[in-house]
Parts: C-alpha cells; sequence; structure tokens
C-alpha cells in the first residue's frame, strides 16, 4: 500500500532522512519509533506531500506521489502532532468546516459526522467551543476531523502528547478499532509501550536511518533482552576494571552500575563471586524485562544508557 | 467548500470582540468625533482673527465702522476695551490680532475729497501676510462703502432718494457675490462631515489589516493552514476564502460609516452628509480599497512570525498610510511637494475617490482610475503573499 524507496531529505546541510526504505501492507498499524528529532514528522510530512524530498521514489496506492498528491490525499488522513482545529468554533462547527472544505456534503456528510463523533465519543461536546475541551477531548477532535473523508490511510503524528492516561488508552482503543475496519495506520510516537500495545509491525528510526523494521513479535523474541542491573556501593574502579576485565560481556554504565545483557543465572553467579572476592559492596539488583524499550535504548544509545 | 471557509472566517470575526470594535465601532466614533471637531473649520460662522477698535473719533461714521465690523462674523470683538499705549501692546502681545485706530478727523477726512488722515492699524506680530490683507481689505471694503454713502447723502438734494435707494443695497454682499462649490449643488458648501467620513471611512477599511492577519497567523501557528493543505486546499483557494469575507465586511463598514454620516452627525450638531449621486461609484472606490487593504492584510500575515509582530507592523502601516494619504492631515493643508509624495499611498487613492463622489459630486466615471489602481495594488500584495506562502510551505500551501 505504501513503498518508499531509498528516500533522502536535508535542510539544507542537515540531513532529515536518508536513503529510507519501508513497505507498510494494508490493514496493518505500523509504529514509527524513534526519539525526538529522529525524522518521524519529517517522514510523515514528505508521505502527506506537506514536505519536498530530494531523492527516491514514494508510492501510495500503486501511485507515484510525484503528480498523484492531490488524488492520494483525499484517500488519507493525516493527525498531526499539534491541535489542528479552531479554538473559538465549537465542535461541530469545526467538524462541518473541515467537512465542508473537503467537499463532503449532503447524506455522505451526515454520515462522516455520526462517524467522526461516535468513534470518537464527541456526542456531548458538540457545543461546547474547542478551546473549553480538556486535553484528551480536543486529542480526540483532532483525530475526529481526520476521519471524516473516511480514509484508507491514517498518519498520526505522536497524537496522545501531553494527555492523562485515561484519555491515553481510549485513543488507544480507537486506534486499534480501525484494524477491524481494514485501515492502514502510520503510528508515529517515541512512547515504546503505545507502539508495544496497538502496532502490528515497527520501524526504528535514529539520525534519519531505519536502524530496525519487522513484526513486533519478532523484534522483541530477537533483539528485546533480558538484562540485570547490579549498584555498587562506592566501587574501586581498580578492582572494577579487574571484574571487567575478566568478564568482557559486562557493561559499565556509569561509575556505579553494572550491566550484564543476560539473565543467565551461571553469568550472575560468577559476577556475583567476582564482586565478593574484591569486596566490592552490592547496593541493589535489578531484574529487566524483554521490552521493545530495551531494544530501542540499545539500538539508538548503544547500550551506553539505562532507561 | 468556499460556504464552508465563508461560515468559518465570519464566525471567527463575529466572535473576536476585539475586531468588531476596530472594525465598525473605531471608525464610526472617529466620525463622530472628527465631525464635531473640525465642525466649525469648514463653517462660515467661526470667527478666526480678534479686532479691537480704538474710536478717537467719536462720530457717526466711526461708530458705523464699529458696527459694520462687528456685524462680520468671521471677526470677533476683543473681549475687554483697549487704550493706546501699553494697554494696547499687552493686547497685541496676548490674543489681540488687530487693532484699527479711528483717529481724530478721520471721519471728515473720509467725507472730503482729499483724505489725509488715514486710518491706524496695529497688528499683532505673528499675524499671517494673508490674514493682515483680507483684514485690510475687508476695512477698505467697509470704508469704499461709508465713503460712497456719504457721497451719495451729498448728492441727495440734487438727485432725490437717492440715498435711500441705494442704501441697504450698499452693503449687500449677496447682490454682488455668489459663491457656487465644485460638484455641490448651488445651495451646500463643504462641511465638516464631507470632509471627515471620506477620510475614517478609508482608514477604517484598512483596519482590517489586523485581524486578518492575526486570524491567519493564528491558523498557520495551530497548524491548521497545515491540515487544509493536507486536505487540499490551494492557495488561490485559501486566499478567496479570505477575500470574499473581508469584502463583505468593508461594505458593511462603507454603509455604516455612510449612515452614521448622514443620521447619526446631525444629532450632535454637525452637518449631515450628503453622499453624493452615484451608488456605483462608492462601490467601485470601496472595492478597490477592499482589494488593497486586503492584499495589504494577506502581504503581512504570510511575511511575519507572530500575532504581535502583524498587529505592530499592520497598525504601524495603517497609520503612515493615513498620514501620508491625507486622512489625518487634509491634502490641501500639505505643502506642494508633500502633496505629491502623498500620492505614494493608496490610502490617497481611494481618498481622492470618496472626495470626488461626497464633495465634487462626481460619477462612477471620475473615479475608474483610482479605482482599478486600488484593485491592481490589491492584486499585486495578492499575488507577492501567494509567492512568499509558497516559497514558505515548500509547496502548493
Amino acid at each position: 500500500m505504501i513503498r518508499i524507496h531509498n528516500l533522502s531529505k536535508s535542510y539544507g546541510e542537515t540531513p532529515a532522512l536518508r536513503h529510507l526504505n519501508m513497505e507498510i501492507g494494508r490493514g496493518c498499524i505500523f509504529g514509527l519509533l524513534g526519539p525526538n528529532g529522529a525524522g518521524k514528522t519529517t517522514l510523515l510530512s514528505i508521505i502527506n506531500g506537506l514536505t519536498g524530498f530530494q531523492e527516491g521514489e514514494i508510492e501510495i496506492f500503486g501511485l507515484s506521489l510525484a503528480g498523484n498528491i492531490r488524488q492520494i490525499r483525499s484517500r488519507c488522513a493525516f493527525i498531526p502532532q499539534a491541535l489542528a482545529f479552531y479554538d473559538n468554533l465549537t465542535v461541530i462547527e469545526n467538524l462541518r468546516f473541515f467537512a465542508g472544505i473537503q467537499s463532503i456534503r449532503g447524506a455522505a456528510l451526515e454520515q462522516s459526522l455520526d462517524h467522526a463523533i461516535s468513534v470518537n465519543r464527541l456526542q456531548h461536546l458538540l457545543d461546547r467551543k474547542s478551546a473549553t475541551l480538556s486535553g484528551g477531548e480536543k486529542r480526540r477532535l483532532n483525530i475526529g476531523i481526520g476521519l471524516l473523508n473516511n480514509p484508507e490511510i491514517l498518519y498520526f503524528d505522536e497524537p496522545t502528547i501531553g494527555i492523562d492516561p485515561e484519555s491515553r488508552n481510549d485513543i488507544l482503543t480507537t486506534i486499534r478499532s480501525f484494524r477491524e475496519e481494514n485501515k492502514t495506520v502510520i503510528y508515529s510516537s517515541h512512547y515504546m509501550e503505545e507502539i508495544e500495545k496497538i502496532c502490528d509491525e515497527v520501524a526504528i528510526i535514529h539520525h534519519g536511518r531505519i536502524i530496525r523494521q519487522d513484526s513486533l513479535q519478532d523484534m522483541l523474541q530477537q533483539g528485546g533482552r533480558r538484562s540485570v542491573i547490579i549498584e555498587l556501593y562506592h566501587p574501586d574502579p581498580a578492582r572494577l576494571s579487574r571484574i571487567t576485565g575478566i568478564m568482557p560481556e559486562l557493561r559499565l554504565l556509569d561509575e556505579e552500575r553494572l550491566m550484564l545483557p543476560s539473565q543467565d543465572s551461571a553469568g550472575i553467579a560468577k559476577l556475583l563471586t567476582l564482586l565478593e572476592e574484591e569486596q566490592i559492596g552490592i547496593r541493589q539488583i535489578r531484574y529487566r524485562a524483554r521490552t521493545l524499550e530495551s531494544l530501542f535504548i540499545n539500538l539508538t544509545s548503544h547500550g551506553e544508557a539505562d532507561a | 467548500m468556499l460556504r464552508a471557509m465563508l461560515t468559518k472566517e465570519f464566525l471567527l470575526i463575529l466572535r473576536d470582540k476585539h475586531a468588531l470594535a476596530a472594525l465598525f465601532i473605531m471608525p464610526s466614533i472617529f466620525i463622530l468625533i472628527m465631525s464635531m471637531a473640525l465642525k466649525d473649520t469648514f463653517s462660515s460662522d467661526r470667527a478666526f482673527v480678534s479686532y479691537a477698535v480704538i474710536d478717537q473719533d467719536q462720530t457717526t461714521i466711526s461708530h458705523e465702522i464699529a458696527s459694520l465690523l462687528r456685524e462680520n462674523r468671521t471677526l470677533k470683538e476683543y473681549r475687554q476695551t483697549v487704550r493706546p499705549g501699553k494697554d494696547l501692546q499687552d493686547a497685541l502681545n496676548d490674543d489681540l490680532t488687530f487693532a484699527v485706530t479711528i483717529v481724530p478727523g478721520f471721519s471728515a477726512s473720509l467725507a472730503s475729497e482729499d483724505s489725509t488722515v488715514p486710518l491706524k492699524l496695529d497688528a499683532a506680530s505673528d499675524v499671517q501676510q494673508n490674514m493682515l490683507r483680507l483684514f485690510k481689505g475687508e476695512l477698505t471694503g467697509i470704508l469704499m462703502k461709508l465713503r460712497i454713502k456719504t457721497l451719495l447723502h451729498e448728492l441727495d438734494p440734487l438727485l432725490p432718494g437717492i440715498a435711500a435707494r441705494t442704501d441697504a443695497r450698499l452693503m449687500d454682499q449677496s447682490s454682488l457675490i455668489t459663491v457656487q462649490f465644485n460638484g455641490l449643488e448651488e445651495s451646500l458648501f463643504p462641511t465638516s462631515t464631507q470632509q471627515s467620513v471620506p477620510s475614517w471611512i478609508v482608514f477604517g477599511m484598512f483596519f482590517i489589516i489586523i485581524p486578518m492577519s492575526t486570524i491567519f497567523i493564528s491558523e498557520h501557528r495551530q497548524n491548521t493552514l497545515m491540515r487544509m493543505n493536507g486536505m487540499n486546499i490551494s492557495i488561490p483557494a485559501l486566499f478567496t476564502g479570505k477575500i470574499v469575507p473581508y469584502m463583505v465586511i468593508n461594505q458593511i463598514q462603507v454603509w455604516l460609516m455612510i449612515g452614521v454620516g448622514m443620521f447619526m452627525v446631525p444629532l450632535l450638531g454637525a452637518p449631515a452628509l450628503t453622499p453624493g449621486h452615484s451608488v456605483t461609484g462608492i462601490i467601485m472606490v470601496s472595492t478597490g480599497l477592499s482589494l488593497a487593504a486586503i492584499g495589504t492584510s494577506m502581504l503581512i500575515a504570510v511575511s511575519v512570525n507572530s500575532v504581535e509582530q502583524a498587529t505592530t507592523i499592520g497598525g504601524i502601516l495603517n497609520i503612515l498610510f493615513g498620514a501620508i494619504g491625507g486622512v489625518m492631515v487634509p491634502k490641501f493643508f500639505m505643502p506642494e511637494a508633500m502633496q505629491t509624495f502623498s500620492n505614494l499611498s493608496p490610502m490617497s487613492w481611494g481618498l481622492e475617490g470618496f472626495l470626488d463622489l461626497f464633495l465634487r459630486g462626481l460619477g462612477a466615471g471620475a473615479v475608474l482610475t483610482e479605482s482599478l489602481a486600488l484593485a491592481g495594488f490589491g492584486g499585486l500584495m495578492l499575488l507577492l503573499a501567494a509567492w512568499i506562502l509558497a516559497r514558505r510551505t515548500g509547496n502548493g500551501l
């Protein structure tokens, strides 16, 4: 449904995307994961024809983006990170305006409004000025506007920023429901637990490159690792370096923290013995589960950070 | 699509109390205030020059001179009696402009064949030469009339009844001169309302710069413009959605302010506006002005980054256009070079158009040039704004 080949984009001398390749199938909920500034928003802007690019090809619905942008846009919706509606209009006025400028009229208009309102549970808010809505309600209106043209592809750019956990769950439930309608969703976020909750496939983007792309399940099985973090009590650096010399798989996270990148009991026992021999006190031992977060941190910071 | 954009724009403006005040209330109040403030400037009843008569002759003729000066309503008799010497000097240093001293023997000299005793005129040191000439002319007129009157009385025994028959006509200026103001009906004369209403209509119309540009910048900052772009709204469609509602607003402004000039200004004692004979002409000039104001607004809106910048630049530009264009100070008060310079302001073109219609009583044909110039200016500004917007956003919107 979406095919991106060798896509590159720079802002002046600064590269934003570098030789990106990606394919996304119909009905897939695709997570675009990356830290701030990784290039997620730039990628979504390019796919939506809001920003140009220097190199590469993009095909959507089998049509090249260049030359078919209006046709492609009419079948897609971009739900931007910012709340893109009018504060001084009511909820229903906003919905009618954005439907009107897309020339949705008559029975189709009523049907679109009903759908956008019911999916986002906006019924009781219709006559409220948008400025007076809560953060979560605003986010739901932002999504509702995107549903008006009954899009086949929905692009979400960090849609849960700045809202409470309950509203976030509501929005994730709504997005998950699009799978039943066979809609394709590209979901950009830096919240890994959200991606884990709703996505079928994930691409991790960092410094404008896709550093990993796979199904969520495969990614967690192959890449996500269990690990052990050991916090030490004022260790002597010379003694600590003797231990890391004996066990090179150990990673020194900082002056007082070690990470053993497995939960193998033999390895843990060996480490505890060495620490005892070197008379280094242990403050705490933590076991970390296999998560997208640990994989993400491994991939984006080469294991130098502990989230 | 256009209907949705128009509805949205109207709702946003109607809910912006500050914009409504700037667009409708502010210019109406300006018209009322300026019409009242300038009421006397265009009135034939206003006294501009103060004078005093020091009558040292004390004759019928000297009394008549004082009496005739008093009849002239453009002259104001000084509030206290002035005596020659220091008293006179102090008064001239104060706000007395002229002192007419009728020296002893003046009346006798006036009636004689060879006048040897002239009237003495003292003037304040800051009096303008043209004012001096006008006052001397007024005095000369009075003295000539009195001399003729004296001669007629001397001739009365030879031509019985001649003095009585001509006496009244001697002082009747209207039997000698009638004044016809260009473009006005015979009995009408230019008033403060005729001068100030066109000025403040033009100024008020350009005030759409502020609400229009601030709404546009808010749309840009709230990403609604980006969203519209994602919904295939092109720059021409976007601009049309802005131009049409603001043209309607400008038309409402124009007719509202004409209504204020016609019906509210007279309630406060100033003369009513007579809006000329050409509705087509008014629509032509106001449409041209609308395009010029909208084009300027859009250019500001796409060139700045914040509402604060738009408000400041829009306000300054409005005042500069107004000051240069003769809105604040009428062009006929300006030096010639400044009058030429004022033609750079589109407000000046619009003002001239309205003055042609309201003050000079001309028709649509007379304002065609101004209307086309304004529309051309507006079109150019819109093209420039579209080009900048396309460059800033990197594509169609």
